[in-house]
């Protein structure tokens, strides 16, 4: 900041606009459309998103019924029959860099858990694999900065500190959930008392179930009426499931974006202050919002490439855009009368929950993803090379080694 | 619901708000600066003022930077140009800031030059741009074309104005008891305008074309 600068000193004259031949007259300037309210709020969108949240629950019905009806072991796509933990660990991280969503990948697991096609014990690495898969966007993202080295140590430090603090909590959590199963027990535990209705004994028939079991009952009439049977028209019933689960995900991210886009917005200018509790709600509202971690996180690259966000403010929004995700499977199983369905779902919850509550509270802990983060950015910023062997380590080579070796 | 959901005020919105309130900071230095100058107000009483209301203009400046780059994060390309735009005239605005306190290091160096034969046309020359100023923030807001450019035509004839005076405090053809202060003066007020010209030029001037300036007045 320029302060008292003497008359020579001064800047060039900062000019005097032309008269007739800068634009014509009547034309409208580079501020035009400031001042006009944007068309993107529209009360019509709130009701597609509830009816896109409908569809979205009868894809997992559909899918879950389609299991069912394919048999045990049947069922040999992405995500099934795999038991071994650390197989189903980088299943769900290959499953997620594949879909380039951890929503669609935790889904999918919901239903097949509720399918029983995919046990829950089996769920549960393939949930923490998602965890780590759906870091891969924002890590893509950063890769857009590459060209200026300090902007790309920004962001790139700013989307690798997702992927550092994913992969110790998965290193941490998921030894100690096969030695001692603490999160499957609190998950079932947790399930059990919100499915249950407590002193009454009296057993809750859910509305939003009863709605989506009509809903998926039609889709698989129409499918029928198609003159499909037996396992091709549970084939095809897996088929319209995904396709309407990646669509529903897809509007209802679109579509809620459009409609939050200045409370994100506010959240986002509020957050860039903020540490601690304060980020990590406003990433969790906005993830929860959009129904997308990776939204919110691609959101924070650009910010910390142009410095405005400090990657010690970005990590609380990055450690609440992984609890905001949870969101998805959460609504996914309400589709399901299964409680194992409800119990995956709140394994991703707790998972999260827990990885925060290991690392946030202690500075030196806290510190260490942060520290692993700008390190990796470091050398990335060295040597370009580092990204590409980055990025192909730890999101495809090790989790396609990985699987072969273990499956 | 659907309100509190779509979270009212637009990023945008907000941000010329803070704006608008950079401007309204501008006007207030330079008044303060000028009267100091011009009207014999004891540089001390307004100092502390006028410091103060420049660190919130340069705050603002900071402010409304980060909130432009969120907005174009969140938006991505839909408000791109005005983006850009107000990442100028925000250097524009907080330049006027500057230019008061220039005005005020005068008034602290040359306390009787209030009593100058040079300070009458000073004066009214003051009070002009101050009553410009004040138009800037409305005619952003309304973004009224052809208010804007009679504005515009205004100040051109008021930078030309300056530069004549200048040139003849330089050739001593204008009685003046401080005539190095009187064409600094002349200057710095010529500088605030010239920004402010800018600033409500953006309302009919594309992108490219502002801060454009060609001496030479027959070419535009």
């Amino acid at each position: 900041m320029q302060l008292e600068k003497p008359p020579h000193m001064t800047d060039a004259d900062p000019g005097r606009p032309e008269k007739r031949g800068g634009a014509d007259r009547g034309a409208r300037g580079a501020l035009a459309g400031a001042n006009e309210k944007p068309t993107s709020a529209n009360p019509l969108r709130l009701i597609l998103v509830f009816a896109l949240l409908y569809a979205f629950l009868v894809s997992i019905k559909l899918m879950e019924t389609a299991f069912k009806g394919m048999g045990s072991g049947s069922a040999d796509g992405l995500l099934a029959g795999v038991t071994n933990p650390f197989a189903g660990l980088t299943l769900g991280i290959l499953t997620t860099v594949l879909v380039q969503s951890s929503s669609v990948t935790t889904s999918m697991i919901v239903a097949l858990v509720a399918s029983g096609e995919v046990t829950f014990g089996a769920a549960v690495p393939m949930v923490m694999g998602a965890n780590i898969g759906t870091t891969v966007t924002n890590t893509v993202v950063s890769i857009a900065a590459a060209r200026r080295s300090s902007q790309f140590y920004r962001a790139f430090s700013c989307a690798t500190v997702h992927d550092v603090f994913n992969i110790i909590i998965v290193a941490v959590l998921l030894p100690l959930e096969l030695l001692t199963g603490f999160l499957s027990k609190s998950a079932l535990w947790l399930s059990d008392i919100l499915a249950s209705t407590g002193s009454s004994g009296v057993q809750y028939k859910s509305p939003i179930k009863a709605s989506v079991k009509a809903g998926g009952k039609q889709v698989q009439e129409l499918l029928e009426a198609t003159g499909l049977e037996g396992t091709w028209l549970h084939v095809m019933e897996v088929v319209v499931g995904l396709a309407l689960i990646f669509v529903c995900l897809r509007w209802i991210t679109v579509h809620m974006k459009a409609l939050l886009i200045n409370r994100i917005e506010h959240s986002l200018n509020r957050a860039l202050a903020r540490s601690g509790l304060i980020g990590m709600a406003i990433g969790a509202l906005i993830t929860v919002s959009v129904q997308s971690s990776s939204i919110t996180t691609s959101l924070l690259v650009p910010m910390c490439a142009a410095g405005i966000l400090t990657l010690d403010n970005a990590y609380p929004l990055t450690l609440g855009a992984n609890v905001g995700t949870t969101v998805t499977a959460l609504l996914a199983s309400m589709a399901s009368d299964n409680p194992l369905a409800l119990a995956i779902a709140l394994v991703h919850l707790l998972f999260n929950v827990s990885g925060i509550m290991l690392l946030y509270p202690v500075p030196s802990l806290r510190a260490i993803p942060i520290r692993g983060a700008r390190l990796i950015a470091l050398l990335a910023v060295r040597n370009k090379l580092w990204i590409i062997a980055y990025v192909g380590v730890v999101f495809v080579v090790v989790p396609l080694l990985g699987f072969i070796l273990f499956k | 619901m659907f309100e509190w959901l779509h979270g009212g005020k637009s990023g945008i919105a907000h941000i010329f708000q803070q704006f608008g309130q950079m401007l309204e900071d501008g006007r207030h230095t330079f008044d303060a600066a000028s009267n100091a100058l011009l009207g014999g107000t004891d540089p001390r009483v307004v100092r502390d003022d006028l410091y103060a209301t420049d660190r919130r203009i340069n705050e603002l400046e900071q402010r409304i930077r980060r909130e432009v780059a969120v907005h174009a994060t969140v938006k991505g390309g839909a408000d791109i140009t005005v983006c850009l735009t107000l990442m100028s005239l925000v250097k524009d605005a907080e330049r006027i800031g500057d230019y008061a306190k220039n005005i005020f290091d005068l008034a602290t160096d040359c306390p009787a030059f209030h009593e100058g034969p040079e300070a009458a046309d000073l004066v009214d020359l003051k009070n002009r741009t101050s009553r410009l100023l004040a138009k800037v923030r409305n005619l952003c807001e309304s973004q009224d074309i052809e208010q804007s450019r009679s504005f515009v035509e205004e100040v051109d004839d008021m930078l030309s104005e300056c530069d004549k005076r200048v040139s003849a405090l330089t050739k001593g053809e204008l009685e003046a008891s401080h005539p190095v202060a009187a064409a600094l003066l002349y200057r710095y007020i010529k500088r605030v305008l010239a920004h402010q010209m800018n600033i409500v030029s953006s309302v009919f001037m594309p992108l490219d074309k502002l801060d454009y300036f060609d001496e030479d007045k027959e070419s535009r």
